[in-house]
């Protein structure tokens, strides 16, 4: 029997399809990222972190000593695990990851306020610098906390923990009137 | 309970993200040993009152097991080091 798989958006259906009205503090949730986890192999984590480095408009975020996940938002799945495997090639092992987790992209002027209710981490804009990035606790959900910007974190989530972690997110953004949607840019 | 743990991957974080898992001075005895010897390794353990050297695992954060070293009367913590490390120096 052939059964035809359809990708769809874990949070289909809880968000409108058109963005809405966008409010001063905003979730973005884009649907096409492209994610990979990167391992290091014993020994190599300090090539693997130099070739990451150099290695153009993939964004990357530290999961732990010699573990990363690699972002693009410009390459497929499957060119972003191919480039990183070359790249990476014996020093490191790259799986694809981007069904696996869901991106959402906090902003704006109260980000740190709405985050605090849900992570214990010090977020000081002094202490958590633009490109820093960490497995943290939410809740009760583990996720990965990148700074993006100014104002702006990133976080990433298992694919089955992403409904839960909306809806911990929109509780957390009640008091300051946020506003989630999908990506505008895809 | 020490309430801040100073990991050494990840900075200073909540004891929510970590679990517990007992004495980290207990070393595995040769399989040969005796059944008195294996006995005391699985199920004997002391319940110190001060210093104490623990297993802890940041499962919310790096995933690696830690060696905590706190007091367990003041909760003040002493040093927190990755486990691989501490078994490298050990020779294990």
């Amino acid at each position: 029997m052939t059964r035809t798989y359809i990708s769809h958006h874990p949070l289909d259906g809880l968000l409108p399809l058109e963005p809405g009205i966008r409010a001063v503090d905003h979730l973005d949730v884009p649907r096409a990222v492209a994610i990979a986890s990167v391992m290091a192999m014993e020994g190599e984590e300090a090539s693997v972190t130099a070739g990451l480095a150099a290695s153009g408009d993939i964004s990357v975020r530290f999961a732990g000593p010699g573990e990363w996940l690699a972002l693009s938002r410009s390459e497929t799945p499957d060119s972003l695990e191919r480039a990183l495997s070359l790249l990476l090639a014996e020093t490191a092992y790259v799986f694809e990851q981007s069904d696996g987790r869901v991106v959402f992209r906090l902003s704006g002027p109260n980000v740190r306020r709405i985050l605090a209710k849900g992570i214990a981490t010090d977020l000081h804009p002094g202490s958590f610098e633009i490109g820093t990035s960490s497995n943290v606790l939410c809740g009760h959900i583990g996720v990965n906390l990148a700074r993006t910007g100014e104002n702006e974190f990133e976080l990433i989530a298992m694919r089955s923990f992403a409904v839960a972690l909306f809806d911990d997110l929109r509780v957390m953004g009640r008091e300051f009137d946020l506003s989630a949607g999908f990506s505008t840019l895809g | 309970m020490a309430s801040l743990i100073h990991c050494p991957h990840c900075g200073i974080r909540p004891k929510e993200e970590f679990s517990i898992r007992g004495d980290a001075s207990l070393v595995r005895p040769d399989p040969a040993a005796s059944d008195e010897a294996w006995n005391d390794y699985v199920h004997i353990r002391s319940n110190p009152r001060g210093r104490y050297h623990e297993h802890w695992q940041h499962g919310a954060g790096c995933r690696r097991w830690l060696v905590v070293e706190r007091d367990t009367f003041t909760h003040e913590v002493f040093s927190v080091t990755d486990a691989a490390s501490v078994a490298r120096k050990a020779g294990r």
